[in-house]
């Protein structure tokens, strides 16, 4: 102990989210071994495991941290089973201790972590359950996030978000195992819960409820982890997932530039494209070419296709803003909604000019969510600066302002307001 | 030559000062389990090395050793065998680490330094005698 960390050793640190990860591994391994009825076992065992290596590590990291931790859990969770076999509750079918060891070697091997983490996956994204239920249990039990992390996430109290987890408990106890998604008999019916609460976890990190942290990239990163499992597995790897998985990659890859130093939104024509990140671009191509197959255009294709034209344009003035008309057309038509009309409107007004888009804008002001909705004011009064009406552009301006949620919104909007000419 | 003039912060010495050993024994620090996520856990142990970094940059040659709660006691004539350490979690030694420093007082600037306290940890500081000076 200490060798290692002498004056000149560079600083050792840990995998980024590796407890995170472990947790997420270990708990869908652990409760698919024991069942689902045994889920609060299964997250003590993690828990235990997790707090024994922060107290273990604290003058070193070991050689091999993961393996370190799911050694940790291997044995405790060893312990509980013969512990609690006396009372001939888990696993009574396993003969000995011989038995219950390979299957908690077994279920804890790398190579049945997809599996695990699929097949708990689709446990969760119950349709019969409401979709902040599902995207709760997948934060708490996929992504490692405590009650308390997501109240905070969702601007809720840890109340509530225990009374969620309950209701998934209670529901998960019903399936009396997980099922692996290849045999899994409802697979189909389930995907679409899937999908959808993948894009509320990375809506929530992309644009989070909580204003004084609105962006989270790890829980971006993480939906694009479990999307990417889904095209890991015959039975999940369909053209919608593709496309998901493409459009998490586009926007992933602009994070960087989406908030500067202080934590403000910058517009997209002063973001330095430069900063994004290629590869991730690259990757989100792969993904895109993947999903031009099949008959059906999927709201997820739909809208991979408009970040990738952002993703890949070398400019706001250089972007193919009629292409992206045509993918809002077709997603107003396939699921309209008025932000998807607000996003139109301004691709519109930079395919057909400041005066048409704004035309179009005001179209839709009647809308109630619109009328509430800062970025609606902002949006407009950006257009009305560039058609030269600085004293709608100003009332627009305050309007934002006012309604605006977080400090980093009213920063931005008061840096354009700054812009105007002083009337 | 003289040193340039540093202005550092407490706990920090030139390296021409003299220095001594100081053992620095953790007590409790422990987690109560549910309520501490695993990104909070990850962050606690980061801070450790963070610290020790520090200590290290300050060339106070620091090694520690953490220390498992399960183990044996051993005492008395009869030398009898007793089953784990009796302390409460709290008074509990969770670990130990030498550093050098200049002084008790500087010795007890670093102690302040330490994460612990995020757990209700405590330190206990104490100079390492050596034999002949």
């Amino acid at each position: 102990v200490g060798e290692h960390r002498d004056v000149e050793a560079p600083a050792i640190g840990l995998v980024e989210d590796l407890f995170r990860n472990e947790h997420a591994h270990l708990v869908a391994a652990l409760t698919r071994t024991l069942g689902p009825s045994n889920l609060s076992l299964a997250e003590d065992v993690v828990q235990d495991a997790l707090v024994r290596a922060m107290h273990a590590w604290r003058f070193g990291v070991p050689r091999d941290p993961k393996a370190w931790i799911v050694r940790a859990a291997r044995n405790r969770a060893i312990d509980v089973i013969r512990r609690e076999r006396h009372g001939a509750s888990l696993l009574p079918q396993l003969a000995n201790s011989a038995a219950i060891t390979d299957t908690i070697d077994a279920a804890l091997a790398p190579a049945a972590d997809r599996e695990n983490q699929l097949a708990m996956m689709f446990a969760v994204c119950d349709p019969a359950l409401a979709p902040e239920t599902q995207v709760t249990m997948i934060l708490r039990w996929q992504c490692g996030l405590s009650p308390n992390e997501i109240g905070q996430a969702f601007l809720v109290d840890t109340q509530t978000i225990d009374r969620r987890l309950h209701r998934g408990r209670v529901r998960l106890r019903e399936l009396r195992q997980l099922v692996d998604v290849d045999r899994l008999r409802d697979v189909r019916e389930r995907r679409g819960s899937v999908l959808q609460a993948l894009y509320l976890l990375f809506n929530e990190g992309y644009h989070g409820s909580n204003p004084g942290e609105p962006v989270r990239p790890f829980l971006c990163i993480d939906a694009l982890r479990l999307t990417e499992l889904l095209l890991d597995a015959p039975a999940t790897a369909q053209p919608d997932v593709s496309a998901l998985a493409a459009l998490f990659c586009f926007d992933i890859a602009r994070l960087p530039t989406r908030l500067d130093a202080e934590g403000v939104f910058v517009p997209l024509e002063e973001q330095d494209r430069a900063q994004w990140d290629r590869p991730l671009i690259e990757a989100g191509l792969a993904h895109l070419a993947a999903s031009a197959t099949g008959d059906r255009m999927s709201r997820w294709h739909l809208e991979a296709g408009i970040a990738c034209e952002h993703a890949v344009a070398p400019s706001v003035g250089e972007t193919a803003w009629g292409r992206i008309v045509v993918f809002y057309d077709l997603l107003m038509a396939q699921s309209p909604g008025p932000i998807v009309a607000l996003n139109r409107a301004l691709a519109v007004a930079e395919r057909d000019g400041v005066e048409e888009g704004r035309r179009q804008l005001v179209a839709v002001a009647d809308e109630k969510k619109l009328a509430r909705y800062p970025f609606y004011w902002a949006a407009l009064a950006d257009l009305q600066r560039r058609a030269d009406r600085h004293g709608d552009a100003r009332s627009s301006y305050q309007r934002a302002i006012e309604l605006s949620r977080s400090a980093a919104e009213r920063t931005s909007y008061r840096r354009r307001l700054d812009l105007l000419e002083i009337p | 030559m003289l040193a340039p003039v540093t202005t550092e912060s407490p706990g920090t010495t030139g390296p021409e000062e003299p220095r001594a050993s100081y053992m620095l024994i953790f007590r409790g620090g422990a987690v109560s389990r549910d309520d501490v996520s695993p990104s909070v856990l990850q962050a606690h142990v980061e801070k450790w090395y963070r610290w020790s970094d520090e200590l290290a940059r300050q060339g106070r040659h620091n090694a520690g050793t953490a220390l498992d709660n399960a183990g044996k006691t051993v005492g008395g004539h009869e030398r009898i065998v007793t089953d784990g350490p009796y302390a409460e979690s709290k008074d509990l030694v969770t670990g130990a680490l030498i550093i050098e420093a200049a002084s008790l007082d500087d010795a007890v600037a670093v102690a302040r330094q330490c994460p612990t306290y995020e757990f209700g940890g405590s330190v206990e500081v104490r100079p390492v005698q050596n034999g002949g000076g």
